[in-house]
């Protein structure tokens, strides 16, 4: 029953998400957005038992990509992002208007399900070695996987990540003034 | 109605398709192969997906300090 309305709860919240993503003119909300469609991916991946990849989900994406992305709309925005309407409560634009408390009020019902299950799926069971329906821990299987049979394309992506990190700064890096 | 003209917006669509992938990968490994081979590829892609956001961002932000603009239509030429 939980998990059911776990993942009819995700579902909505990624599609009706990933739709203003597209439709919403405001890119400052697009990405805002965005935040909720990956959090509900956060969920379903919950559903699917994948504990440590709904973790990774929310910490790499929900806490560094997004925050990446609005830090780009911010440094790469113009005057064309600026308005001086109200919204239908009566506040300036930037505090929000209903939809974006409701929809802030759905991402943090999933994400507090989500802990929900995660928690209840480390604390009831001990790891075993099949994926069933009482969601054990994948994390150690995970980190034997990552350690003997993938351990190449870990490697290889310690050096793409490098490789992406000394590429931002240099490609980002001010111009020279002269 | 959902063509975009901003670099930005064309990022975000493609992390929306990175997740779907990575979606996928999971549930196919929960209902079909029943291995967690599926965890281990999104793993990859959200990595994958980091670094392409980190140096499509710093792309944008050195396009912006160039063009004094984000609209895709401007990026015509590798080099000024």
């Amino acid at each position: 029953m939980f998990i059911e309305f776990l993942f009819i709860s995700s579902a909505a919240v990624t599609i009706a998400c990933a739709i203003g993503v597209l439709v919403v003119k405001n890119i400052m909300h697009s990405c805002v957005f965005l935040l909720g469609s990956l959090m509900g991916i956060a969920g379903l991946y919950a559903t699917l038992g994948a504990d440590f990849v709904a973790v990774t989900q929310i910490m790499v994406y929900v806490g560094g990509v997004v925050i990446l992305m609005l830090f780009a709309v911010m440094l790469t925005g113009g005057k064309d992002f600026i308005s001086r309407a109200q919204n239908l409560l009566g506040l300036p634009p930037s505090m929000g208007s209903k939809w974006t408390y409701g929809v802030g009020l759905l991402v943090g019902l999933v994400f507090l399900l989500t802990n929900i299950q995660l928690i209840k799926g480390i604390s009831q069971s001990l790891p075993t070695n099949e994926i069933n329906n009482g969601f054990p821990s994948t994390v150690t299987q995970i980190g034997h996987l990552l350690i003997k049979e993938h351990v190449l394309a870990f490697e290889i992506s310690s050096v793409l990540l490098l490789g992406a990190l000394v590429g931002a700064a240099i490609i980002a890096r001010p111009r020279k003034q002269n | 109605m959902i063509s975009r003209k901003n670099i930005v917006a064309i990022l975000l669509g493609i992390e929306l398709i990175l997740n779907a992938a990575a979606l996928n990968f999971v549930a196919y490994s929960r209902y079909v192969t029943n291995n967690l081979d599926g965890h281990i590829f999104s793993l990859f892609i959200i990595v994958i997906a980091a670094a392409e956001a980190a140096v499509g961002l710093a792309i944008v932000i050195r396009f912006f300090q160039i063009k004094e603009t984000i609209h895709i239509d401007e990026a015509t030429q590798l080099r000024n």
